[in-house]
């Protein structure tokens, strides 16, 4: 054999040996990526590819203003991976410290035979950046949306509150869930090696939209004046609780609905429903002498009585059904508007009797006793307004006075209101409109009327009497200097739920009324419940409602009734001059 | 014109693969500007609940009346006024008006 033929033989050798390396790989190749094809590529994507769901950020709730009154934003939640952990009493030492909680309740969780487990849900942003800075091994972060309340316990029953799990579970929060809550979508992203997300979907992948955001008719001043001022007296007067409702008689759209005690929707945790249920819509109460609003109303409307009409109060004392009835104070003969003034008990059993159970009975269904108002709050009550078949001997009497009757404060604001915009019954509401993430408006609101119980004769015959309650009668102390107020006081014994029967100890205080009494913009209803010392409507709520009356009339700028005139002035580089606003003499 | 053929196929062939890094490297940026953002928003939503918390009116109150010393108006310190129909210029002086300080800009000299 020669040279030459020993290297031809080598080289057919090794292109034979590359042929046969090529086949192999080639026909791995086939194997791969047709045989296996469909297995291969269902694995791939299992490792390559992470489904997600992603929840849409809930939506703000803010006030008349646009000032923002609950708002969603991402916080870490901790958690651990207990297998990868070499030393966890160390690291719970370390979380103790940073996340404020007991370093042998982490060390439990650390030692729990778990590949997961959380030690801290939502916490502060800060807590989050130190844990962040430590980079503790088997310790992560990862984010997700937690409900502020940045302005504390402020309209806290109205707002209500949402769980761990972004769900609305009372207020606004639960009524308007489907609104505020996001939508949650499922998204896939396709990730390297490094776990890092990589682009192809993700460029056309959209992530779930945010909830609507929604806008109350609430307006977070007028809110604190009442929150204020029924605090002040709730803490001095040592009353059990106390509810403040500030309505705009013309459309229903109510500013403020203050209770007290109150409590912070940031830190729920542990409150039973008796903290945070809201008294204003859920609570019947028998309404005492402001009733008297709504049995006068009947009177005059049906031509039973006149404001000059002459009653006998038979010196503050009279028998019906074996049950004496008082007076405050003793009077002989009253006019109808006397009575009402001074809230005569004896004057308002023997109107009642005039009218007879049905026409009172029709008349307290008309202002809406005993059916929802319909406000936009879960858990509203009807109240109890029983059928004249159900009532007994005494009870005419005594629902002229307020009693055997049962009514939530926002009937009666409602009610009052229809009294103060001239007769018209109108729907109570705290949502204004409701707006998409992108700011479109997607619901708005409009006032709607219920019904018109009266004629605005009626109405406006009715308004002087009451005014005359404040000028003369019983609820002066409820006057606003400069303005004409309306309104009616009323005390109600409560029962005693030991004896059954009506306690001399324990009263409901309450005055309910509007301002400006020529041109009304808010109806204001005060509500105290078992004050202690003095506890008159006239003497306890009265006072709220001037202060509430006083510090909001000026906020809103409404004149009082004769507003001091002022010529324009420019106004350089502003605008063209002042127009009414508020001025503060040195 | 076979090398040509070639050379234009493998340029073809480098311009495909250069481009598919490309995409890969956009989505990266891309990724990297989406967390980024994610990041700011949060901040943003942060300070806003913060300003929120401040601006909330009892704490607007009480740093008035503690810090500042500021006391509610009394009775009669409040004057509500309402614009005048425009009278006819008589004078280059209008009538004074008392407004609060921080308007004080607005009285003529």
């Amino acid at each position: 054999m020669t040279g030459r033929d020993s290297c031809r033989g080598r080289r057919i050798v090794l292109a034979v040996l590359l042929l046969a390396g090529f086949t192999v790989v080639l026909g791995r190749l086939v194997h791969l990526q047709v045989l296996q094809a469909a297995e291969l590529s269902v694995r791939a994507d299992r490792q390559h590819q992470k489904a997600v769901t992603v929840e849409g950020i809930r939506g703000s709730i803010y006030d008349r203003r646009g000032k923002v009154l609950a708002m969603n934003m991402e916080v870490p939640s901790v958690f651990g991976v207990p297998a990868s952990l070499d030393n966890p009493s160390g690291v719970a030492r370390d979380l103790a410290r940073v996340l404020h909680v007991r370093a042998d309740e982490i060390e439990k969780k650390l030692r729990q035979e778990r590949n997961f487990v959380w030690i801290a849900r939502k916490v502060d942003p800060e807590q989050g950046r130190r844990l962040e800075r430590l980079s503790l091994d088997g310790i992560g972060t990862v984010m997700e949306g937690r409900r502020f309340y940045p302005k504390g316990a402020l309209l806290s029953h109205v707002l209500g509150f949402a769980g761990m799990d972004g769900q609305g579970l009372e207020g606004i929060e639960r009524r308007y869930d489907p609104y505020l809550r996001g939508e949650k979508r499922q998204i896939v992203l396709q990730r390297d090696a490094l776990g890092r997300t990589v682009f192809p979907k993700g460029l056309t992948e959209q992530g779930p939209s945010a909830g609507h955001s929604v806008t109350l008719t609430i307006d977070e001043v007028i809110q604190y004046i009442a929150e204020k001022e029924l605090d002040d007296v709730v803490s001095a007067t040592q009353a059990r609780s106390g509810v403040v409702i500030v309505m705009e008689p013309k459309t229903g759209a109510v500013l403020a609905m203050a209770m007290s005690p109150r409590f912070d929707p940031n830190a729920v945790r542990g409150l039973s429903a008796d903290r945070w249920r809201n008294r204003v819509v859920t609570d019947a109460y028998e309404p005492g002498s402001t009733l008297k609003i709504f049995l006068a109303a009947a009177a005059l409307e049906e031509h039973a009585m006149k404001p000059d009409s002459m009653i006998n109060a038979e010196n503050g004392r009279m028998t019906i059904a074996g049950t004496v009835i008082h007076d405050h104070e003793k009077a002989k003969w009253l006019t109808f508007a006397q009575a009402i003034q001074r809230s005569s008990n004896v004057a308002a059993a023997k109107t009642a009797m005039v009218l007879g159970e049905e026409r009172l009975f029709r008349y307290l269904r008309a202002f809406g006793f005993g059916e929802k108002t319909e406000i936009d709050l879960p858990g509203e009550a009807t109240g109890l307004v029983k059928e004249p078949r159900e009532w007994g001997r005494r009870t005419l009497a005594s629902v002229a006075m307020g009693q055997e009757i049962g009514v939530t404060a926002v009937q009666l604001a409602a009610a009052v209101s229809a009294v103060a915009n001239g007769g018209w019954l109108m729907r109570p509401y705290v949502v204004s409109e409701v707006r998409d993430g992108r700011g479109q408006l997607v619901a708005h609101v409009t006032p709607q009327v219920r019904r018109r119980p009266i004629t605005a004769e009626t109405a406006q015959t009715l308004g002087t009497m009451l005014e005359s309650v404040v000028t003369v009668g019983t609820g002066s102390k409820a006057a606003v200097a400069g303005y004409r107020v309306a309104g009616k006081t009323g005390t109600s014994q409560k029962i005693d739920p030991d004896t059954g029967a009506y306690s001399s100890a324990l009263s409901v205080a309450s005055f309910a009324g509007y301002v400006p009494a020529d041109d009304p913009r808010m109806t204001i209803i005060v509500i105290v419940d078992e004050p202690q010392g003095e506890a008159w409507g006239g003497t306890v709520a009265a006072p709220i409602f001037r202060r509430v009356a006083e510090q909001s009339l000026t906020y809103l700028g409404i004149s009082s009734q004769e507003p001091t005139k002022v010529a324009l002035m420019e106004r350089p580089g502003i605008g063209p001059g002042i127009g009414p606003g508020i001025g503060m003499v040195p | 014109m076979r090398l040509l053929a070639a050379l234009g196929v493998i340029g073809m062939l480098l311009l495909f693969v250069w481009e598919r890094v490309d995409i890969v490297r956009v989505g990266y940026r891309v990724e990297q500007l989406k967390t980024q953002k994610i990041a700011l928003q949060r901040e943003q939503d942060e300070l806003r609940v913060k300003v929120s918390a401040l601006a909330a009116p009892d704490r607007i109150a009480r740093a008035a009346t503690e810090k500042l010393g500021m006391i509610p108006p009394q009775p009669g310190q409040v004057v509500m006024v309402s614009a005048a129909d425009p009278a006819p210029v008589t004078s280059n002086r209008s009538p004074e008006v008392h407004v609060a300080k921080s308007e004080r800009f607005w009285r003529k000299p």
